[in-house]
């Protein structure tokens, strides 16, 4: 019995929607989600549907006479084909982990994966031996055909049917992933890959992890697609392929993986459909060629009047919003209801100097909790005047201009040393040092004992060196919530593997954590915008979210780079409290602040840089006695 | 005698062509950030333009100029009216790159359309063959590489010694400072478009012109062989993308001569490869502090 | 100090000035006035809105309220193309040089607007009033040290023999020396000459030397103002911006 023209039609659709819906979903994981641009994904695809055939062909040199060659030729029955595929797109993909690394930006990147997908092509389309060079490789043997009658219905129902069932199975997987504190992460390095670094996430190994994965998905679709319509030539997988997937996932919505497959529906699906029943106009040519016009039109369109896409990405709502939040709220530590830099006011106002008063509510035990104390000699570390933090003629140069040149530094445990100097003495530039979001020239730094010179910056963030940046770095399509709970660490679903094990192996933790965020939250007096995207905080309060976002990231030594730019001076001077609470729990920090006030009364001991160098080190008291200070800085 | 020298004729000549091409797309590259990857759709339709006027009867080498203007006009276009938009938003920088790709689309397949997909060929005489030093080299081709030699020494001229060159380079280097200095840069940056759109399209025509057949996908991926200059020599350097095209043009054909011509391209995207993984600033060029 | 190097100087004025990004104001209700011959400071903490003011006058940033005029000419909201031809050299803080041209090349922006034929004249006189730029003409001014650089910059604005020169933080990232040498020499020089001098600076002290009247910028409002003598005795001055012992 053969299939009526409805039903070779209705499986076609079927499995054509399958295997478009599969591959969108790998690539909005990609792009969506971890903001990696795969210009090349449909080398992933073509790979599984070259394993796939090979693998279930029978030896090259037996088939039909041998009128096509091959690699391979295992005659492997089903599923075997198919897992060869996924794996196919899974290791095909490691190679392009250089590409993708952190320092190539990200249209650079993009590029070079477009290229790739050239160079494949072309060395598949001409290297015969292969897979059989720009014909390319028919009569792909169909899954078990030779036990069930692959022409038949039933079969060719069932074929969609197991697409259909495997689509299903790996958005839930993807939605698993996406949904976990690892997916949180990934998708912080979407929004701000140096920060999220900073705060100790492994970018190379979210973006290898992303990539094999949905290389394996995109793998698996091709393995699908050649099974059911058994043949698989270079001209199925041009370049140009990738920009429909692209064009899917930005009109059905890039990060919602729902939107990916709406995507996958409107776009490959659909425009091959409505096609389809169009009468012919002018050449043969002519309506496939406005096809890809359309769909060039519709990125841009889309990308100017809705980039977030049909179905946009959804906001996580992480706030247990009718539970934790008392009725009658304490007066938060913090006053941010000035806090745009127009509002800043150094003559001061009579209603903060009030607040002002009140100084701050919390004991220092209380400030306590939203740290961990690594260090056992606890609040009375102002005793051991050991050495955490140092460097040894540590140097930076740009392009042969120095910027940091032999700065001798030691940092002293559980003390709130300031590092105050004209612009651009190289202040900032020594921070990103210590922290390793650059890499010096020269010299060494060591950090408890161990020298950590070549040390990556996420490993220092996990040791306990934390930073936060100069210019607001919030993760804007983040929540204020997330944010923070982002930063914390060891979160048991924060790994590739602990978010397969799904919200019974990492809900407690969760729960855990955000009850922590929220408590840091009302702290600083930011409970209101717990859910609000940290995108469309006023600029003060982006402050206070990363700072809060350090705090929870339990730094050793916190180095903060202008913490109280543009936070009102009572905002700020509070801030200063909180943190001299802090060091007198054991913490270290590090501060580059313009505002020599601010110095005055929290940091001890200052240092003072110029030109790139130290120039002295002591209380603001001292340092103002000191002529070469006065000289470089005070009076100029 | 040896493949060589006739190999290394063929090199300069598609040299002399891409050196064309790339100069322009590294042009747009610095005074506006903007990977133009339609670069290769805008030359093939000018090298349309100029076939066009050539079949009404007139020279190619007349018709050329109208492919030209052609390349000037459309390239100056898609910056006012689609990247410089949506470069005022402050997107990612891979949202323009995107863009670009739709408008490739757009151009390639909308010729397609148009001219319902047979290749094509100027109507024109290839001249003598002349033999100088082991090459092989027509007329035509050692026109072509003139037009290119006098291309390229104008473009180093207006760089290097003209005061419109100069506004060039300081808008691409700093917009802000040199608006403070008096220059238009609006202007500037629309001359530029101007300018890299003409060799645009002059690079169009003389790779149509080159190579002999020519339809609507026939520069799809040329726009690789040009990213390949233009990231040897260092992004947005006009005398470093001359260089990397010289090398690429010779790399692939002398390649084609000793290996096979069907991987001569493979050469220059392994370069590109190269350059993106480990040099993505160009041999000479180098990382900005920023 | 060669005297033609620029013309004589005419009256800078801003009043109620609001200026800011994307509407919002970061500085407010600004009144400032600077005379030819004078050198009038902006000092005030980071963040205070010192170079926003800065720009604002000279039309990087967008004016929300109030007006800019020099020599009674309003230029609120020009371009900045268009402010330079009346006569308004601008130095910003950073970003001073085109550093892949090279000196003499940005001598020749600076002078883009000049006749084709007085461009070069004119680098020599900005080149005998800097000696130690001539012998560095080819070199790329990213190559240059933090001081050559900002003599270059000063340079580049001098080619237009502007009447009014605006001056954000020109010593930023200078050794001591050099930082004195060119506010004493270079700054107070154009004024003495008869231009007029806007400035600011967070070496607050040295600028206060050279000043005819200083400006204090606090939350982007001018807190205090008068002439220097004066700012130094007053004691809210002293502790509001240098921080200085008097607290507590």
């Amino acid at each position: 019995m053969s299939l009526t023209g409805f039903e070779f039609y209705a499986t076609t659709i079927l499995i054509y929607g399958a295997v478009d819906a599969m591959a969108c979903l790998g690539l909005n994981m990609q792009f969506g989600v971890a903001g990696i641009s795969n210009f090349g994904f449909i080398i992933f695809q073509a790979a599984g549907a070259y394993a796939a055939a090979v693998l279930s062909l029978p030896p090259a040199a037996t088939s039909n006479g041998g009128f096509q060659s091959y690699i391979l030729g295992w005659n492997l029955p089903w599923p075997l084909p198919w897992i060869g595929a996924a794996l196919a797109g899974g290791l095909v993909a490691l190679p392009f982990v250089f590409l993708v690394g952190k320092r190539l930006r990200g249209d650079f990147a993009a590029i070079g994966l477009l290229v790739s997908a050239v160079l494949l092509n072309l060395l598949v389309t001409n290297y015969v031996p292969l897979f059989n060079g720009d014909a390319g490789l028919s009569i792909v043997p169909s899954p078990l055909q030779n036990i069930f009658n692959a022409q038949g219905v039933g079969y060719q129902f069932a074929y969609s049917g197991v697409a259909i069932a495997l689509t299903i199975g790996i958005y839930f997987l993807l939605r698993r992933i996406t949904e976990s504190p690892y997916g949180r992460s990934l998708r912080a390095m979407r929004d701000n890959d140096i920060v999220a670094d900073s705060l100790g996430k492994d970018l190379r190994s979210q973006r290898t992890g992303m990539l094999v994965l949905g290389g394996m998905i995109a793998g698996l679709s091709g393995g699908i697609l050649v099974g059911f319509i058994t043949l698989w030539a270079p001209a199925a997988w041009g370049y140009a392929e990738t920009i429909v997937l692209f064009a899917a996932v930005i009109i059905g919505g890039a990060g919602n993986h729902k939107g990916a497959i709406l995507g996958a529906i409107l776009v490959p699906l659909g425009f091959e459909e409505v096609t389809r029943f169009l009468p012919s106009i002018g050449s043969p040519a002519f309506i496939p060629a406005m096809e890809w016009v359309l769909i060039g039109l519709l990125i841009i369109t889309f990308l100017w009047f809705r980039p977030q896409g049909v179905i946009p990405e959804k906001r996580r709502i992480l706030s247990h919003a009718s539970g934790s939040v008392t009725v009658a709220a304490p007066p938060p530590d913090f006053d941010v209801t000035t806090d745009s830099p127009a509002e800043i006011d150094a003559s001061g106002r009579d209603d903060s100097s009030d607040q002002l008063g009140d100084g701050p509510l919390e004991s220092p035990g209380s400030t306590a909790s939203t740290v961990t104390t690594v260090h056992e000699n606890g609040p009375s570390s102002e005793s051991s005047h050991d050495v955490i933090l140092a460097t040894r003629g540590l140097t930076k140069s740009f392009n042969s201009v120095t910027v940091v040149s032999e700065v001798d530094i030691s940092i002293t445990r559980g003390r709130l040393t300031g590092l105050i100097g004209p612009n651009g003495a190289g202040k900032s530039t020594t921070l990103a040092l210590l922290a390793g979001t650059l890499k010096p020239s020269g010299g060494q730094i060591i950090y408890d004992g161990n020298d950590i010179t070549s040390l990556a910056s996420y490993r220092r963030a996990r040791a306990g060196l934390v930073r936060t940046f100069q210019l607001a770095n919030e993760f804007k399509r983040l929540t204020v919530l997330e944010n923070l709970v982002c930063a914390m660490p060891r979160q048991p679903g924060d790994s590739f593997f602990g978010s397969l094990r799904g919200r019974r192996y990492w809900g407690a933790a969760e729960r855990t954590n955000i009850e922590r965020a929220e408590a840091t939250l009302e702290q600083f007096g930011l409970s209101a915008h717990a859910d609000t995207y940290a995108g469309q905080l006023s600029g003060g309060q982006r402050r206070l979210v990363e700072i809060m976002r350090a705090l929870l990231a339990e730094p050793t030594v916190l180095l903060l780079d202008e913490p109280m730019a543009g936070v009102h001076p009572n905002l700020a001077r509070r801030i200063g409290n909180h943190l001299t609470d802090l060091c007198a729990n054991g913490m270290t920090i590090v501060m580059v602040e313009h505002e020599l006030a601010i110095m005055d009364e929290f940091c001890n001991p200052v240092v003072v840089m110029a030109e790139g160098r130290v120039l002295a080190e002591g209380t603001m008291a001292e340092l103002r006695t000191k002529s070469e200070v006065v000289e470089a800085y005070l009076v100029g | 005698m040896s493949v060589f020298m006739p190999s290394f004729g063929f090199g300069l000549i598609s040299a002399a062509v891409l050196a064309i091409a790339a100069v322009g797309f590294t042009m747009q590259f610095a005074v506006t950030n903007v990977l133009n990857l339609a670069y290769g759709s805008i030359m093939i339709n000018s090298a349309f333009v100029t076939y066009w006027v050539n079949r009404t009867g007139v020279s190619v080498w007349l018709a050329l100029f109208v492919g030209v203007a052609c390349g000037a006009v459309v390239s100056w276009c898609l910056n006012r009216f689609i990247y410089t938009p949506f470069q005022r938003r402050n997107p990612a920088a891979i949202t323009v790159v995107i863009v670009s790709l739709g408008v490739d689309l757009i151009g390639t397949f909308g010729l397609q359309a148009i001219i319902s997909g047979s290749d094509v060929s100027y109507i024109m005489s290839q001249g003598r063959e002349l033999h100088i030093l082991g090459m092989d080299l027509s007329v035509v081709e050692l026109i072509i590489f003139a037009i290119c030699a006098v291309v390229l020494v104008s473009v180093r001229l207006l760089l290097k010694f003209s005061r419109l060159g100069k506004a060039m380079r300081a808008t691409a280097a700093n917009r802000s400072l040199a608006r403070n200095s008096g220059v238009k840069t609006d202007l500037i940056v629309s001359l530029t478009w101007l300018i890299s759109g003409a060799l645009c399209g002059l690079a169009g025509t003389v790779f149509a012109i080159d190579a002999g057949t020519f339809g609507a996908t026939s520069a799809e991926l040329y726009v690789v062989l040009i990213l390949a200059a233009v990231f040897l020599g260092g992004p947005g350097e006009p005398y470093g993308a001359m260089l990397g095209a010289l090398t690429i043009g010779l790399a692939t054909e002398i390649s084609a001569a000793y290996l096979t011509s069907d991987y001569k391209e493979v050469v220059a995207f392994l370069v590109l490869l190269g350059m993106l993984a480990f040099r993505p600033f160009g041999l000479f060029g180098s990382e900005k502090t920023s | 100090m060669s005297v033609e190097l620029s013309r004589p100087g005419v009256v800078l004025n801003a009043s109620g000035l609001s200026a800011g990004y994307e509407g919002r104001a970061i500085v407010s209700d600004i009144t400032i006035e600077a005379q030819p011959g004078h050198v009038v400071s902006v000092v005030g903490p980071n963040g205070s809105g010192k170079s926003t003011l800065l720009k604002s006058l000279v039309g990087v940033v967008r004016v929300l309220e109030g007006h800019v005029t020099v020599d009674g000419k309003e230029i609120t909201n020009q371009t900045p193309e268009h402010v330079a031809t009346l006569g308004v050299g601008y130095v910003p803080q950073i970003d001073d040089v085109f550093p892949p041209l090279s000196v003499k090349e940005n001598l020749e922006i600076g002078g883009y607007l000049l006749k084709r034929g007085d461009v070069a004249s004119r680098v020599e006189a900005v080149l005998a009033f800097f000696p130690k730029l001539s012998a560095m003409l080819a070199r790329r001014a990213g190559k240059l040290s933090g001081g050559e650089r900002k003599m270059l910059a000063m340079g580049r604005v001098l080619m237009l023999s502007p009447s009014v020169l605006i001056l954000d933080e020109p010593t930023a990232n200078l050794a001591p020396l050099v930082a004195t040498q060119l506010l004493e020499e270079y700054v107070r020089g154009f004024a003495d000459a008869g231009a007029t001098v806007l400035i600011v600076e967070q070496r607050a002290k040295a600028a206060l030397r050279i000043s005819d009247w200083t400006y204090v910028l606090g939350g982007g409002r001018v807190v205090l103002s008068g002439p220097p003598k004066e700012l130094e005795q007053n004691p809210v001055f002293v502790d509001s911006f240098l921080g200085g012992g008097t607290r507590r």
